[in-house]
């Protein structure tokens, strides 16, 4: 019995060791951080100090006035500015409309793959992970070079437009950009869930339908898709919530307006040096996206429940 | 009618291929473009890959990711190993929270977190911070891939060698790890992959002194559309290919656990 | 030794020619904004010797305790600067600091496209009107840093480009917000390449990376001129100036570094090279008689009025700047 509970403690202490140090810890400061305020020239306003003349470690605040050293003042301030909230409405449309367009195209190519021989199905699976190996950057660039003002692409689809009589549009730098770039780089995880799923489907229940009169249409709406929900979620989840903390694709191809939450998180930190601001953010990220999984969740046992 | 809806499925899943290469094989056909713009083709030439080469910054950068890439891997493989062991054996509440959570929220998060904590620390920042905070993020990943490799196997061989007088520290050894040992070079494999492919999290943790690959290519990017980047992509490219290849022949089911 | 530098500031023949001198390995980190070398220093950025900062980043510098005091003793060159740029405010008696470059924060514009439009680029209009903008709309990129942009937005509002006051700044924020839509981006790197490409026609920048733009784009034979000019309101300016870090792997090589730049010579480098302003005064003689030509590089006493040094702000209002900023970059 001892034995078992040291075996226990064995394997599970180190990585439990390691996650609470390098995952929990961090989280739970960064918390704490919200509710400080912002040092002179970056980081937090310090609590203590070595005073310079007598080397000794001194308390900067006073410990009983909470007041000197904790403040709400940066979440009111997410609050009380709308800009902030329009800017996660904003990134919850961008990641929104990214999860949308992938399942669009995502669904065809699962479905296929998952009704193609069996011999070919790996390989198919294979061509649409290849190019996910491929480092993120580079993705994000590929799509610079071709949307560049430059580029042949863009040369094309301009001289086009100009036929028509509308004028030259700009494709880099734009929103365009960084929904068309959000789709490129998440595609491939909305892929493979759904043809997890797919692959299980029992072809028998199609033909079933499709003696019994059903169209091509019914037995897809009524059929295919029901039992494709949970892969759809899966999906949908897993482009949603990176896409919505992304901040290198605003940043690379974005204009001046396409900023997303990630940005606005990663300029705090980084250029105008407001951490509690940062972390106030970051906390709100936090609570947006447990709040999504919350009701994924929720959607899939109901899904769960419909399907039976 | 089937065929007729196939062809026309057909057609749109090519598309999507298309979409999915096109991009890529544009950056590596342009890494062997005599111009500078990579907008026109003008003639063929190594030059870029010549002065990548001759590039101290990206040969340190390329040092450095190589370096924290097999840190990362080992630590990461070692107590990714231990947490889907423990996943799998004992009933856990904390352990998966914390093994999965950092999975399942933006990277973003976790960057930010970290800087905060090693600044604190008042620690350095540079490869061993980065280090650090690979191996957090990998830990998740290999041990949902070694749980996965558990649940498939057989109990009763672990079982048998127990009847048969074995401690379960033999049983482990002798039966269990040769069993899981797929996945846990899948997870190795993985773990080495997302740490030489990570951004954000090594945005954030790296301060000004360290640099890897990816942050290498984000500040050129940033400063220039330049053929420099499309060559030490396609190097990058030619790697990872090579890393799925020698995976399939060591491992084979390791690509499949990994999708 | 290693250098953390402004991107595009210090030309590789002359890093080489120090290479060569010291015998050592120079490695160079960049930065585009001061801001940015600032988070990364404040963040706890280590291994550095020689910082290149703006004049208005070394107080908070020296305020974190992130400097060491140069050793006077051994920067004999320290007597080539310009008195006008030696002993400044921002670092009384070049305690912690040698002045290297100088640099105008103005307008660089592709010359034959403006022509054609008939816009004028000697005002700060051409950024900030919205109805100029809307001729050259998504052809315009201005800096990605507060310091610089909203000091610009001050002076085209009359105001200075260090105002500490609240109601100036809301003001130049209220202009920069008019404005923002017809930009294509807050870009502080790739504009110089953007301008000779032609992609974009207007830039709000510096004027060592627009001489850069100009140069390029005559070297790449573009089929139009890349120029600069001042603007008539005034323009923001900085001198940039070199620095050790306190825990510097290397203070001798660092110390050495400094005076080689302090060396005319090497000094006029920098501005034949990367097209900043010289405060060395020893390295006139070998600067490119066409440069001095070039106000933004050597302005003449009219001009050098409308130039205002940038100084550090008050932490109230530095943190009031972020926050417009943030809430230009945020709003829509």
């Amino acid at each position: 019995m001892r034995n078992n509970r040291l075996a226990k403690w064995l394997i599970s202490g180190p990585p439990l060791l390691y996650l609470l140090l390098f995952f929990a810890i961090p989280s739970a400061i960064m918390a704490f951080a919200a509710f400080r305020f912002p040092g002179d020239y970056g980081g937090l306003l310090p609590l203590m100090n070595v005073n310079p003349d007598t080397g000794k470690t001194e308390l900067l605040i006073n410990a009983g006035n909470y007041a000197d050293f904790l403040t709400l003042e940066n979440f009111t301030r997410f609050f009380q500015e709308p800009v902030f909230f329009e800017l996660f409405l904003k990134s919850f449309w961008y990641a929104g409309l990214t999860t949308v367009i992938c399942l669009a195209l995502a669904y065809p190519l699962a479905w296929l793959i998952a009704r193609s021989p069996k011999k070919h199905r790996d390989l198919l699976v294979l061509m649409v992970i290849l190019p996910f190996w491929s480092n993120f950057l580079i993705r994000v660039y590929s799509w610079m070079i071709i949307l560049g003002p430059q580029g042949y692409f863009a040369k094309s689809i301009n001289a086009v437009l100009g036929v028509i009589g509308i004028g030259p549009v700009q494709l880099l730098f734009s929103h365009f950009a960084v929904i068309l770039v959000l789709v490129y780089v998440h595609l491939p995880f909305m892929v493979l869930p759904l043809y997890a799923n797919l692959e299980k489907h029992d072809m028998n229940l199609l033909d079933a339908a499709q003696d019994l009169g059903a169209n091509a249409w019914q037995r897809f709406w009524r059929i295919t898709w029901p039992l494709s929900l949970p892969g759809v979620w899966a999906g949908a989840a897993l482009v949603f919530i990176p896409a919505l903390g992304m901040f290198a694709v605003p940043d690379l191809v974005g204009g001046t307006d396409g900023i997303m939450i990630g940005n606005l998180i990663k300029q705090q930190f980084l250029d105008s040096r407001d951490w509690p601001f940062g972390s106030v953010l970051s906390i709100m990220l936090t609570l947006a996206v447990l709040m999504l999984a919350g009701l994924a969740t929720l959607i899939g046992r109901g899904g769960k429940r419909n399907a039976l | 009618m089937h065929s007729k809806q196939s062809k026309w499925l057909w057609g749109a899943a090519s598309l999507v291929y298309l979409f999915l290469y096109l991009p890529l094989i544009i950056v590596v056909v342009y890494s062997f473009n005599d111009s500078k713009l990579n907008a026109e083709w003008v003639g063929f030439t190594f030059k870029w890959y010549e002065i990548l080469f001759n590039d101290a910054q990206m040969l340190t950068a390329a040092r450095n990711t190589l370096i924290i890439g097999l840190v990362t891997s080992v630590c990461a493989t070692v107590l990714g190993t231990l947490a889907g062991l423990a996943m799998y054996k004992y009933k856990l509440r904390l352990l998966p929270v914390l093994v999965l959570t950092p999975i399942a929220i933006p990277e973003i998060l976790m960057g930010v977190s970290l800087l905060i904590f090693f600044v604190m620390l008042n620690m350095t920042l540079g490869l061993v911070s980065i280090a650090l905070s690979h191996i957090a993020f990998c830990i998740g990943f290999v041990a949902i891939v070694v749980r996965s490799r558990l649940q498939g196997m057989d109990e009763s061989l672990v079982e048998a060698a127990r009847d048969l007088g074995a401690t379960p520290v033999q049983a482990f050894r002798l039966v269990t790890l040769p069993l899981i040992m797929p996945g846990i070079i899948a997870g190795a494999l993985m773990a080495f992959t997302l740490s030489i492919d990570d951004f954000v999290i090594t945005f954030f943790t790296a301060g000004a002194g360290a640099s890897t690959l990816p942050l290498q290519i984000y500040s050129m990017i940033r400063i220039a559309v330049t053929p420099e980047v499309n060559a030490i992509s396609t190097l990058l490219m030619l790697l990872t290919l090579a890393l799925i290849v020698i995976a399939s022949k060591v491992a084979p089911g390791a690509i499949k656990a990994q999708s | 030794m290693h250098l953390f530098n402004w991107n595009n500031a210090v030309s590789s023949d002359t890093i080489k020619r120090f290479e060569a001198e010291c015998k050592c390995k120079v490695q160079e980190t960049y930065y585009g904004s001061m801001e940015e070398a600032l988070a990364k220093l404040t963040a706890g950025a280590k291994g550095f010797d020689v910082i290149g900062p703006s004049n208005y980043g070394i107080p908070p510098l020296v305020k974190l305790g992130l400097l060491q005091p140069l050793d006077k003793t051994r920067l004999p060159n320290l007597k080539n600067l310009n008195p006008a740029f030696a002993n400044t405010p921002l670092d009384p008696n070049n305690q912690y600091s040698a002045p290297y470059d100088f640099t105008v924060t103005l307008v660089g514009y592709n010359a034959d496209k403006l022509k054609s439009l008939g816009i004028d680029p000697t005002s700060w209009a051409v950024v900030f009107d919205p109805k100029i903008l809307a001729r050259i709309k998504g052809k315009v990129t201005v800096l990605d840093d507060p310091r610089e942009v909203i000091a610009a937005a001050l002076r085209y509002n009359g105001f200075s480009a260090n105002s500490q006051k609240p109601e100036e700044l809301k003001k130049a924020v209220a202009t920069i917000k008019a404005a923002k839509p017809y930009w294509a981006a807050f870009n502080s790197q790739s504009y110089i390449k953007e301008l000779t490409l032609g992609n974009i026609w207007v830039a709000l920048g510096y004027s060592n990376d627009l001489f850069q733009s100009r140069q390029d784009a005559v070297k790449a034979k573009r089929a139009f001129k890349i120029d600069y000019t001042l603007q008539k309101e005034g323009n923001g300016m900085t001198a940039d100036s070199f620095v050790i870090h306190k825990n510097a792997p290397r203070p001798d090589l660092a110390v050495q570094f400094i005076n080689f730049m302090l060396d005319g010579k090497n000094a006029a480098g920098i501005t034949n090279n990367v097209g900043a302003g010289n405060p060395n005064a020893a390295a006139k003689p070998f600067i490119d008689k066409a440069l001095l030509a070039v106000p933004a590089i050597n302005p003449d006493a009219n001009q050098v009025k409308q130039l205002e040094q940038l100084t550090d702000l008050s932490a109230t209002t530095r943190r009031a700047w972020n926050r417009a900023w943030t809430d230009i970059k945020v709003g829509n």
